[in-house]
């Protein structure tokens, strides 16, 4: 518009030179612009024809660009103070845990007898449960001489293996009698923090059908000055490493790694079946103590106890179906037809 | 005349990502399982998605989301940055410093209440602030005399 341009010589910019022959004067064109266009009509109200309103709307312009980034630093810098701010106090590391203590009676009883007709009734109808990988043709296992057997390798900061620890615990109850249970919760800054759980560290499984070994190679303590690490447990000894190191490999196991490592948690039952992860979601423990858990597992929803006859199944295979009351039941009957296993 | 050609589309383009996540988000809402996220103690978006903080006043933040970036879409367009009226910039920058409470609220809930970084909504986050940056530093040149003046030289574009 004219009346926005600034004179000659009165501020050492450079004016362009109006295009019309008018002189200066608004053609109809500007004159319907400044009507229609209200700010740039208002930076233009009293102003002389020439200049000046120019030069204010240039500083209004101007202060407007001031504040906007003024704004946008005050934001960046309130960002960045919540990351700061985070960031300071994540260095004062938690080191809080939940100590391994003895079981209480109601849990472990509660684990160990649920009804043959709840786990029937539950089979394998939760199908958010992971299935596991079935090998054929391998050895069975053997540890301290004995065969058959199962190997759970674990630790109690995990989350992933309190939620298995449960199936576990529930399933070989049914081959068995345990001995020495405990509890404890994992990680309370892992994910799923702090999962009520069982630890299987100095637990021992009496059975006649299957010798189970537990591996929890670390605890749940924190290693202080060195945030996600924990004090080592209980190492696997050069048989069980053995077995780990073999069946943990992406040769058995499709999820399995190429470079030695392994996932908590893995179970191996006889090297027939492979529990590698956790085969249901640990959120579903979140908040619950262990007698709200155990209390549960009546529940024909609960995942842990279709977890639960996948791994009886397993088991079962490995007994040659021994003891018959349990290998024979339709639960565990269902879950070997959806392994393609024969129980029995 | 300065030419705002940039940060119109690139705002079109934040505020079309913007809606793509928050519509994403908004059906992993309901359907957790459905959410494809990077899972470890720092990063949960199931976590995150799944908090009490993740609604307000009992309606999800995703749909908030959506809220947010269909009028931001409209308000976008080419057409809308060279629209002459006022209002339309003006709403614009308000929904965009709407957008910017909302995210320093929300990076506070995971940082300090949940406790768990969702990838997905860290991505919006960074959306919003970025349309806000454009938005905010962009206004005072659209709303500026002669902006959009084929004739006029905004004297500020003139200053060495």
């Amino acid at each position: 518009m004219a009346s926005n341009q600034k004179s000659p010589g009165t501020g050492g910019n450079t004016p362009k030179p109006k295009p019309t022959g008018g002189g200066g004067a608004e053609s109809a064109k500007d004159r319907s612009r400044a009507a229609s266009r209200s700010v740039a009509g208002a930076a233009s109200k009293g102003g002389k024809p020439g200049g000046k309103p120019a030069a204010a709307g240039a500083g209004g312009s101007r202060t407007g660009l001031y504040v906007a980034w003024g704004a946008v630093a005050l934001v960046v810098v309130v960002v960045a103070a919540l990351f700061i701010v985070k960031a300071t106090s994540s260095s004062t590391q938690d080191l809080s845990y939940t100590p391994v203590t003895p079981a209480p009676a109601q849990v472990v009883h509660d684990v160990t007898t649920i009804p043959t007709s709840t786990w029937n009734k539950v089979g394998v109808s939760d199908t958010s449960v992971s299935k596991p990988t079935v090998l054929s043709g391998q050895p069975a296992m053997t540890i301290d001489g004995k065969s058959p057997a199962m190997l759970y390798y674990g630790a109690e900061y995990c989350p992933y293996c309190a939620a298995e620890r449960w199936a576990m615990a529930a399933a070989l109850a049914r081959f068995g009698t345990w001995s020495n249970l405990q509890i404890t919760a994992s990680s309370h800054t892992d994910v799923d923090a702090a999962t009520h759980t069982f630890s299987f560290h100095g637990a021992t499984l009496d059975s006649p059908y299957l010798t189970f070994k537990a591996v929890e190679q670390y605890t749940n303590v924190p290693v202080a000055g060195t945030p996600g690490e924990y004090t080592t447990l209980q190492n696997p000894t050069k048989e069980e490493g053995q077995i780990l190191a073999k069946y943990s490999s992406s040769k058995y196991l499709p999820n399995g790694s190429s470079n030695g490592s392994i996932s908590f948690p893995f179970v191996d039952i006889n090297n027939a079946l492979l529990f590698s992860g956790a085969s249901y979601d640990p959120q579903i423990l979140a908040g619950l103590s262990w007698t709200d858990i155990s209390g549960s597992l009546s529940d024909p929803t609960n995942p842990v106890l279709t977890t639960g006859n996948y791994m009886s199944a397993g088991i079962c295979q490995a007994t040659h179906g021994q003891p018959g009351s349990v290998c024979t039941s339709s639960g565990v009957q269902a879950a070997a037809k959806a392994l393609g296993i024969s129980a029995s | 005349m300065p030419t705002l050609r940039w940060q119109s589309l690139t705002t079109l383009l934040l505020s079309v990502y913007g809606l793509g996540a928050s519509i994403y988000l908004t059906i992993t809402h309901f359907e957790p399982k459905a959410l494809a996220c990077v899972h470890s103690a720092t990063f949960n978006c199931e976590k995150v998605t799944q908090s009490p903080q993740s609604e307000i006043v009992g309606i999800p933040v995703a749909m908030l989301g959506l809220a947010f970036f269909v009028p931001m879409i409209a308000l976008c367009l080419p057409v809308a940055w060279r629209s002459a009226q006022r209002w339309v910039h003006l709403a614009r920058l308000a929904l965009s410093v709407t957008g910017i409470g909302m995210i320093i609220y929300l990076i506070s809930a995971e940082l300090f209440v949940i406790k768990a970084i969702c990838l997905w909504c860290s991505s919006v986050h960074i959306a919003t602030l970025a349309l806000f940056i454009i938005i905010a530093t962009a206004t005072p040149i659209v709303l500026a005399p002669g902006y959009g003046d084929v004739d006029a030289v905004p004297a500020y574009s003139e200053q060495s």
